[in-house]
C-alpha cells in the first residue's frame, strides 16, 4: 500500500519537439542541453524537488533511450525515495490493446492507474519545454485557498506577441472567463504557461469524459480546458512573473543560452536556495591554456580552451583548438571545434566535430548548426540558418 | 573474482607539515585539483577496479572527510551489500582512541575486518596522490602466489630523506630489502603505502604484531618479513604519476602539476574515471574583460579580473581588476577588486580585500587559513 501524497506531478515529455529541427532528431525535446551543464528536464524536476512534490511520473514516447538514461534512479533530483520518486511511463499494452499517447490528455488518461496509486488530491501537470524556476508549492496553495478546480500559471507576455499563446481572459480575481488559443485579436496578455495544478476528483472526471467523446483530440488545451470553463468549474489563473522561456526552437533555444551570459543574470542559478540539480559527468574543473582568449563566456567542466572564446556557452568535455574563434556560439557536450575554425552564431551539438578551417555560421542571420555527431571535414563552410546532420553533403 | 577485494583506507597520518592546511581536517580530505579531495583518488581506484567493499578509518578532523564521503553514493558505494564503512576512533577498555598507528588502527577495527566477507584486502594510506589500475595489481598478487604485495614507483619525486618506506625489487619481483625513514634512502623504489593481502593473514599479522607491542605495519611487520625471509612478499610497479602531500610545498606542486594537460591526461584517464562529491553549480562565468591563462576553473566561479597559473575551486569569485598569479583559491574564496596575490593557497571561504597585496616566495607559498578576511 503506497502512502498518500496531497499532490503528484505529472511530466509530458513525449513530443517531437520537431520545430528544433535536427536537435531533436535521436533524442526527445526535455533531454535536450541548455546552459552548460543541465537538460530542459532538469528545470521541472529540480522546481519539482525544490517545491516539496516527491512524486513525479515522466511520460515518455518519442525516442526516450537518452531520457532514460538520463532520469536513471532519479538519484541527482533527489528523487530515489522508498516512498515516491521518479518514475518514467512509457505507453504499455492493456489487454489485446496496445496504443501511443494520442494526446495530453489521453498520456494523462493512460496512467491514472499511476497516479491513484498515491490517491493525492492533487496533480500537477507538467511540460519539458521552458526554462524557468518556480515554486510549485505556492500555486498549490493559491489553488486551494481559491477552492479551485483548475488553476493555469500564465505569465504575461508583450501584446504584440500574445496571439501565438494560449491567452486566459480573467475577471478581477483571477478567475478566468474565457480561453482563446492563439487569438488574432488578444483581449489580454496572460499567456498559459502549460502548468496546471487539478483537483484529482475533477480532473479523473473530465479525463474519462474526454476519452469517451470520440470526436475529442484529448488535449489539454483544445478539450479539457475549454470543456470546464463550458461547465463553469473553478477556474484561476496565477500570475508567475519570473524568468520563463520557450526553447522550442533553435532560435529560441540560442536564445535561452545568450540570456545566461548577461549581467545580472535573468534566471539565478548561483540560488542556494533554489538549485537545478543536473546529472553530474565527473570531468575535472576546465582548462584555460596559455594563448586562449575567454570573455564574456559560461564554461563547464572537462572543457580544454586553447583558442578564443567569446560570448558563447561551453558545455563539458568540449575541445576549443589553437586558433580557433567561436563567438555568441552554443557548443553542447563533447564537441570539438579543430585549430582555425569559425564559430559564430551557431549551434554545434554534442560530440559534433567541426574541422580545421571550417567556417559556421555568419555574422547575422539565423542560427547554423551542426547535427549530434556530425564531423565536418576540414574547410567546410555552413551558412546563417542551416542545419548539417548525416544527410548534408559537401 | 574482484568482488573477492576489499579496500581499507586509513587516513590517520602524520600532518604537521601542511600546516594550517590540516588544522581543521585530515589530509584525505584536503581539498586539491580544484573539486577534488585527496581521498577521491584511492577510493575511486578502487571502485573502478571492481571492489564493493571500502572502509576508510578516521583518527583526527575527520568531520570534514565524513561529510564529503557521506553515504558513499558518487562512488557508488551506497549498495545494500557492502559499500562504504565509515570507521571514526572510538573508546573501549583497551582502546584509548587515539591510534599510534596503522596496525593499532587496524585492531582496534577487529570487527570490521572479521564481518567482512571478502578474502583479499588492498590497504593504504592517504597521504599520496595516485590513480593505479587497481585490477592489474590485484591480478599480479593473485598470479604471483605472494603473501603481500607492495605497490612502489620510480618516480624521483616521491623520495625523501628521514621518511618513507624503500624497497630493492628483485628481477622476479620479490622484495629483497626495505628501508623504513631512512637519512637517505639507498633504493630508489618508494613503497606508495598500498598493499594487498588476504583478509586472515591480515588478522593474523595485527593479532601478532600488537600482541609484540608493535605499532607500525612498515617498520614492525613488513620489514623483518623482508629481512627474515619469512613471507613471499612481492612489490608491483605503478607507473603512472604520483605525489606524496608531505607538506605544503608537496601541496602546491600536485596542483600546479595538474596545469599539464599530460599529467591530467595520465591522471584522469578514460579508463580510470575519478568521483567525487557533486555540489550542482551553476558553469564558471567568464566577465568581459576577464582574462584567464593556463588555469584550471571549476564550476560557479565568476572572473571579471586576470587569473593566470592557478587554480580556483568550486564558486570563486574573481572581482574586475583583481590580479591572480600562480596560486590555488579554495571553494568559495574571493579576491576583490585591485588586489594583487601571487603564490598564495587560500583555504575554503577565504577573502582577500580589495587593494590587498600578497605576495608569497615561490618555494614557500602563503597559507590563508579558512574563513580568513585578509
Amino acid at each position: 500500500m503506497m502512502r498518500k501524497k496531497t499532490c503528484v506531478a505529472m511530466l509530458l515529455a513525449g513530443g517531437q519537439g520537431s520545430r528544433l529541427g535536427i536537435l531533436t532528431k535521436t533524442v526527445a525535446k526535455p533531454a535536450v542541453p541548455y546552459g552548460g551543464k543541465y537538460r530542459i528536464i532538469d528545470f521541472p524536476l529540480s522546481n519539482c524537488t525544490n517545491s516539496g512534490i516527491d512524486t513525479v511520473g515522466v511520460l515518455t514516447q518519442y525516442q526516450p533511450l537518452e531520457l532514460n538514461r538520463y532520469i536513471g534512479s532519479g538519484a541527482p533530483w533527489d528523487l530515489d525515495l522508498n516512498n515516491g520518486g521518479v518514475f518514467v511511463l512509457p505507453p504499455y499494452q492493456k489487454g489485446k490493446v496496445g496504443e501511443w499517447y494520442r494526446g495530453t490528455a489521453n498520456a494523462i488518461y493512460q496512467n491514472m492507474a499511476f497516479i491513484e496509486q498515491y490517491n493525492p488530491d492533487y496533480v500537477l501537470i507538467l511540460s519539458g519545454d521552458h526554462i524557468y524556476k518556480m515554486d510549485y508549492n505556492k500555486m498549490l496553495q493559491f489553488h486551494i485557498r481559491n477552492g479551485a478546480d483548475a488553476t493555469i500559471a500564465v505569465r504575461e507576455v508583450p501584446w504584440e506577441e500574445a496571439s501565438r499563446f494560449g491567452i486566459m481572459n480573467t475577471d478581477a480575481e483571477s478567475k478566468i472567463i474565457e480561453f482563446e488559443e492563439k487569438p488574432k485579436q488578444p483581449k489580454s496578455n496572460k499567456a498559459s504557461m502549460g502548468v496546471y495544478i487539478f483537483t484529482w476528483e475533477k480532473l479523473r472526471k473530465y479525463l474519462t469524459e474526454d476519452e469517451a467523446d470520440k470526436t475529442s483530440s484529448n488535449d489539454f488545451g483544445k478539450n479539457i480546458i475549454p470543456k470546464m470553463l463550458d461547465d463553469k468549474q473553478v477556474m484561476v489563473a496565477y500570475q508567475f512573473d519570473g524568468y520563463w522561456k520557450d526553447v522550442g526552437t533553435i532560435e529560441s533555444l540560442w536564445e535561452a543560452n545568450m540570456d545566461l551570459l548577461s549581467t545580472p543574470l535573468p534566471i539565478d542559478l548561483h540560488d542556494k536556495k533554489w538549485r537545478i540539480y543536473a546529472r553530474n559527468p565527473g570531468y575535472t574543473p576546465h582548462y584555460i591554456a596559455k594563448g586562449a582568449t575567454v570573455t564574456d563566456s559560461m564554461i563547464t567542466e572537462g572543457s580544454e580552451i586553447y583558442g578564443h572564446v567569446h560570448h558563447s556557452v561551453i558545455f563539458s568535455g568540449v575541445t576549443v583548438e589553437e586558433g580557433a574563434n567561436v563567438q555568441d556560439a552554443v557548443v553542447m557536450p563533447g564537441a570539438v571545434i579543430h585549430r582555425g575554425a569559425i564559430v559564430r552564431r551557431a549551434i554545434i551539438a554534442e560530440n559534433a566535430v567541426v574541422g580545421p578551417g571550417c567556417v559556421v555560421g555568419e555574422e547575422t542571420g539565423n542560427i547554423a548548426v551542426v547535427g549530434n555527431g556530425i564531423t565536418l571535414p576540414a574547410g567546410v563552410s555552413v551558412t546563417a540558418g542551416q542545419q548539417v546532420d548525416a544527410s548534408t553533403t559537401f | 573474482m574482484l568482488k573477492d577485494v576489499m579496500g581499507v583506507i586509513y587516513t590517520g597520518e602524520n600532518d604537521a607539515n601542511l600546516r594550517e592546511l590540516t588544522m581543521m581536517r585530515a589530509i584525505a580530505a584536503l581539498p586539491v585539483a580544484g573539486r577534488y579531495r585527496v581521498v577521491d583518488f584511492l577510493l575511486s581506484s578502487m571502485v573502478n577496479a571492481g571492489i564493493r567493499n571500502v572502509g576508510v578509518i578516521m583518527q583526527k578532523n575527520y568531520h570534514s572527510l565524513m561529510d564529503h564521503l557521506g553515504s558513499g553514493k558518487e562512488w557508488d558505494l551506497h549498495g545494500k551489500h557492502d559499500g562504504l564503512y565509515v570507521l571514526p576512533p572510538f573508546l573501549t577498555r583497551e582502546n584509548v582512541g587515539v591510534y599510534s598507528g596503522t596496525l593499532d588502527a587496524l585492531r582496534s577495527n577487529t570487527n570490521y575486518l572479521s564481518r567482512s566477507k571478502q578474502e583479499y584486502v588492498v590497504l593504504c594510506n592517504s597521504s599520496m596522490i595516485c590513480n593505479p589500475h587497481m585490477d592489474q595489481f590485484i591480478q599480479f598478487h593473485m598470479d604471483t602466489n605472494a603473501d603481500i604485495t607492495l605497490m612502489y614507483t620510480r618516480e624521483e619525486s616521491m623520495m625523501r630523506d628521514d621518511m618513507g618506506t624503500y624497497i630493492q625489487v628483485a628481477e622476479d619481483g620479490r622484495v629483497t630489502d626495505m628501508e623504513v625513514d631512512p637519512t637517505h634512502p639507498t633504493h630508489n623504489n618508494t613503497f606508495m603505502e598500498i598493499l594487498i593481502l588476504k583478509r586472515d593473514y591480515l588478522r593474523d599479522l595485527v593479532d601478532k604484531g600488537v600482541a609484540h607491542g608493535h605499532h607500525e605495519l612498515s617498520r614492525d611487520v613488513l620489514m623483518p618479513m623482508v629481512r627474515d625471509g619469512n613471507g613471499r612478499v612481492m612489490a608491483w610497479e605503478y607507473d603512472g604519476p604520483a605525489w606524496r602531500l608531505d607538506s605544503v610545498q608537496g601541496y602546491f606542486k600536485f596542483n600546479m602539476d595538474v596545469l599539464d594537460a599530460d599529467v591530467r591526461r595520465k591522471l584522469f584517464s578514460d579508463d580510470l574515471p575519478v568521483y567525487t562529491k557533486i555540489r550542482d553549480e551553476m558553469p564558471a562565468r567568464y566577465g568581459e574583460n576577464a582574462m584567464a591563462v593556463n588555469s584550471l576553473v571549476a564550476d560557479g566561479c565568476i572572473i571579471e579580473g586576470t587569473v593566470e597559473n592557478s587554480i580556483l575551486f568550486r564558486g570563486v569569485r574573481i572581482a574586475p581588476d583583481a590580479h591572480v598569479k600562480n596560486c590555488i583559491i579554495m571553494q568559495d574564496g574571493q579576491v576583490h577588486s585591485n588586489a594583487y596575490i601571487e603564490n598564495c593557497i587560500l583555504d575554503k571561504q577565504a577573502v582577500i580585500k580589495r587593494n590587498a597585496r600578497l605576495i608569497g616566495p615561490n618555494a614557500y607559498p602563503i597559507v590563508i587559513a579558512k574563513n580568513v578576511v585578509i
